[in-house]
């Protein structure tokens, strides 16, 4: 999803000064893409939810500090992405790594008509978080590897890994 | 015959792959084909449909907003009603002022708490939490709370420590903050016909 918002900066200076129908007006404008990405790396809606409010009162109390350095959404997705990889981090015990290397496990068979869609879901949300920063937020390893505490190596072995795996099971759907 | 793994298509597809991957993809049709493949599968993990969240998370967001606001609030008038107190019993105490220099600031420094405390009753009829109002209006009236509250600070640490010619400025800084204050309310209630 490519998103091409333009906020007037009218409406930005007005929620700065707590005007709450600008406040609302920037939730208006933001909250699908917002939710998209981090439903996109979040395995549960309800943690997507979770994050798309958390985001949101975090753009609202610090709207003040937003220099109109680059763009708003640059700022907002920051936050978003940020809040999405802590949540991953919290429950990373919870979090059931790679369940598309566990083949033998019952209800891991891959569907005849799994298309990447579907592939991309079962992929773990620490895969979903870097392929979907790198090749469609436009992240690079390194910035990716700074917001996941981690190095730009395993940024780049976890999107090369995330990959072969889309591969796999998309040749066995494809199969099936 | 070698072929690239998935690490080097993928610095090929970012231009960082050593110089046998970028030799090897020019003559191997099937390493060719699967860069292909992966340039398609980026192209449409892109073109994936929008989701869109299942409820309206702003309500949510809004009552926590208000809540946060009311309790600022609620701190700030416990500030501004025990600093109206302290004036109300200044004054009954400053009945007789010393006489002199000291008796001058004394009168003075009472003065400013009355006003202030008076200042704090026209506020409240402008309704602080109900009014609407314009940006503009809003950064304004924001700021000056701000303003008032580092001031309250700075009263309640130093008012028994500061000499009192320094005590009837801050308290006359405050009246002027509270008047511009009462100004702003009074202004957008007047323009809103409130």
């Amino acid at each position: 999803m490519t998103v091409a918002l333009a906020v007037p900066d009218v409406i930005v200076a007005r929620a700065q000064a707590g005007d709450e129908a600008a406040l609302e007006a920037l939730y208006r404008a933001f909250e699908t893409p917002v939710y998209n990405l981090v439903r996109r790396i979040l395995r549960r809606p309800e943690d997507a939810e979770d994050v798309l409010q958390e985001t949101f009162l975090e753009v609202v109390r610090n709207i003040k500090q937003y220099r109109g350095e680059g763009y708003l959404w640059g700022w907002i997705r920051r936050i978003a992405t940020t809040k999405a990889l802590m949540r991953i981090r919290r429950e990373q015990v919870r979090e059931t790594e790679s369940l598309d290397e566990e083949p033998g496990k019952p209800g891991m068979h891959v569907a005849a008509n799994l298309d990447l869609e579907r592939a991309f879901d079962r992929l773990s949300e620490t895969s979903r978080a870097v392929v979907w920063l790198h090749d469609v937020e436009g992240y690079t390893h390194e910035e990716i590897a700074d917001q996941m505490g981690k190095t730009v190596s395993f940024s780049k072995s976890q999107l090369a890994r995330a990959h072969a795996r889309l591969r796999r099971m998309l040749d066995e759907g494809a199969q099936a | 015959m070698m072929h690239c793994t998935m690490e080097d298509l993928g610095a090929l597809r970012a231009g960082e792959a050593s110089v046998w991957a970028r030799r090897h993809i020019t003559t191997c049709a099937a390493c060719q084909a699967e860069l292909e493949v992966l340039y398609q599968r980026v192209a449409q993990l892109k073109a994936l449909p929008a989701l869109h969240p299942p409820r309206d998370r702003w309500p949510t967001i809004q009552a926590t907003l208000h809540a946060e606001r009311s309790r600022r609030r609620r701190t700030w008038g416990t500030w501004t009603g025990s600093l109206a107190l302290a004036a109300t019993i200044a004054a009954v105490l400053l009945v007789q002022p010393p006489g002199g220099e000291q008796g001058k600031l004394h009168a003075e420094l009472n003065q400013a708490k009355q006003q202030s405390a008076t200042l704090e009753d026209s506020l409240q009829q402008f309704d602080i939490d109900g009014r609407v109002l314009s940006g503009h209006a809003a950064a304004v009236v924001a700021e000056l709370e701000d303003r008032i509250s580092v001031l309250d600070g700075t009263l309640a640490q130093h008012e028994q420590n500061v000499r009192d010619a320094e005590l009837v400025k801050l308290w006359q800084e405050r009246v002027g903050l509270m008047r511009e204050l009462v100004n702003a309310r009074a202004t957008r209630a007047r323009y809103v016909g409130l």
